[in-house]
């Protein structure tokens, strides 16, 4: 039951902002690659913190989780943004992506132990961090909406933040490139690395490279979202 | 003097209090809370504006809607020439079926506004006195009962429209110019004192009546009043709405003030300015309307220029229905408690 106040206020006409909350998942999403790009190198100089840090990425992906259902919650259709709903959950559904497939890559990790050359480790870390690089970039541009907000999308503003769009599809191309010489490689160590080693590397290259991918359709969602509105 | 003293006019003056104190406690609080949301004003220094601007707007602007509640929409001239007790007696329970109901709604957190309440009870009187043939029922002004809720309608309408081109005006003009959007905040915070005054000067002036238009209809049957609200009337409503405000109200401007952070010092200007001008207009064109729901109006209107993250039209449903049920509401109990103080023998 409702508590019992004695108050009649004009409290109901003002719904929470998504918008807040929004960047809270985003930085949710950031941290886990974060802690997998800990992971990756920790895989690659064969420390034993990997089961770790990936049980820390599970938890937060949880939080992430929990953060979008209460967005989601949060939007019923009485609800006035000054973007249309439809394109906020459009690009909350790619943003959420980003914690996952960073969970999926951490826990690819765990299955089994690094054995592989040397060049191939090099690339893998380079790509592991270049997928950082472009997930927080985009959390750049995520953070750059509450000073379009509060501009009431200013040109300028939204303008500057837009900038952002085409840098974070260009590190999610160099990010692309990475995977597609990493992959080669791989193949033409596939007498060292065995069926098991080469499928396992595979995947799990596929898998970070994804990450990036999830990162910069998120961005041309928000691209869609300002400029639809 | 002494015949102030009449137990009927005591009554009309403490249930006159008790409504003024509601007033106070809940919609001028709701009116002022958006100039702490926004951090323009602490909630001393509001509670002191508040209190000064509205008993000036009761006292020196409350005159005009304070004689429509009394005698714009009963004619009490045609009752008291039968019976003057009959008008003080009706229009007590009026005011205690408008306090009845607004306590009631206030406990329930419905969005019901002090100005349809009363207007509704008055009505109520109107229709027993109809029904025992005091009046015909072509009597009862209803050109005038038209016009005001009329404007119950128009007015949160009017708020939109007024905050949604007051805030684009300042959107374009500044907001979308600026190096940085937040120094334009901070000069808003001025103007927001400013538009803190204004608002509980034009609450002051619409809503005074709610409390003391049925005291003033009271005493203008037995002869304590000319055609004219005596000041004093004015100021034992703007008392009381004061007193309202210090010792609840400033409870529901905290409440509100921490929960309204979206409200920027832009938009609590546009919804405030917007508001009070519509408010003042309307008392200056003697109408007794709703300052919250013109509020509500405001905010929305700011939403709609792209002002707010999220606003909830849901309120708009809410709003409706609490227009819908409360003048039959209030109107039924008033004529009840009518009935029951002529049967008591009052």
């Amino acid at each position: 039951m409702k508590k019992m106040e004695y108050i009649r206020s004009v409290l109901d006409v003002f719904a929470r902002s998504p918008f807040k909350p929004l960047y809270l998942h985003a930085s949710k999403g950031v941290e886990t690659v974060k802690i997998l790009d800990q992971a990756v190198n920790a895989y690659c100089t064969n420390q034993p913190l990997v089961e770790e840090l990936s049980h820390q990425i599970d938890g937060i992906e949880h939080e992430a989780d929990i953060i979008k259902q209460t967005i989601r919650a949060q939007l019923s259709s009485s609800i006035m943004l000054p973007v249309k709903a439809e394109d906020l959950l459009n690009f909350l559904k790619p943003q959420d992506s980003i914690a996952n497939v960073a969970q999926e890559a951490a826990y690819m990790l765990t299955l089994r132990p690094c054995d592989m050359p040397d060049p191939i480790k090099t690339n893998l870390c380079e790509l592991s961090a270049l997928t950082l690089e472009t997930v927080e970039t985009y959390e750049k541009l995520v953070d750059s909406l509450s000073e379009i907000l509060e501009t009431s999308f200013s040109k300028r503003e939204v303008d500057e933040s837009l900038v952002l769009v085409p840098t974070i599809e260009e590190m999610e191309h160099r990010v692309d490139l990475i995977e597609k010489d990493l992959l080669k490689e791989i193949y033409s160590h596939e007498e060292e690395l065995g069926a098991v080693g080469v499928f396992h590397l595979v995947e799990l290259v596929r898998t970070i490279a994804d990450i990036a991918d999830k990162a910069e359709h998120a961005a041309d969602r928000i691209r869609t979202m300002i400029l639809r509105r | 003097m002494i015949e102030l003293f009449n137990p009927i006019v005591v009554l009309l003056v403490l249930a006159g209090l008790y409504m003024a104190w509601n007033i106070g406690a809940n919609d001028l609080a709701n009116a002022m809370g958006t100039s702490v949301g926004s951090g323009a004003l602490s909630i001393k220094q509001v509670i002191i504006v508040a209190a000064v601007f509205e008993f000036v707007g009761a006292v020196f602007f409350g005159k005009k809607v304070t004689s429509t509640i009394a005698k714009g929409i009963v004619p009490i001239d045609a009752i008291k020439a039968i019976d003057p007790n009959l008008v003080a007696i009706g229009m007590l329970a009026a005011i205690l079926a408008a306090g009845f109901w607004i306590t009631f709604a206030t406990f329930y957190n419905l969005p019901v506004s002090t100005t349809h309440s009363i207007v509704g009870a008055v009505l109520g009187f109107g229709i027993v006195a109809v029904y025992q043939d005091i009046i015909l029922l072509s009597d009862i002004n209803w050109a005038v009962l038209t016009k005001i809720v009329g404007s119950w309608l128009v007015s949160p309408i009017l708020g939109a429209v007024l905050a949604y081109l007051i805030f684009s005006v300042i959107r374009v003009t500044l907001l979308q110019k600026a190096e940085n959007p937040y120094h334009i905040e901070k000069k808003f915070v001025y103007l927001q004192i400013g538009t803190a005054c204004f608002i509980a000067f034009a609450h002051g002036s619409n809503d005074v009546a709610n409390a003391v238009g049925p005291l003033y209809a009271g005493l203008n049957a037995l002869n304590l009043a000319e055609a004219t609200v005596p000041i004093w009337v004015l100021i034992v409503g703007g008392i009381g709405m004061v007193i309202g405000l210090a010792t609840w109200g400033y409870r529901v401007i905290e409440t509100i003030g921490t929960k309204i952070t979206e409200l920027t010092p832009t938009r609590g200007f546009s919804a405030e300015f917007a508001t009070a001008s519509v408010v003042v207009l309307h008392s200056y064109s003697s109408l007794p309307i709703s300052t919250t729901h013109t509020l509500v109006g405001s905010v929305i209107g700011v939403g709609l220029a792209g002002g707010l993250a999220a606003v909830d039209l849901s309120v708009i449903g809410k709003i409706v229905m609490s227009w819908i049920i409360t003048v039959p509401i209030a109107a039924f109990t008033s004529a009840l408690v009518f009935v029951a103080l002529l049967g008591v023998g009052l």
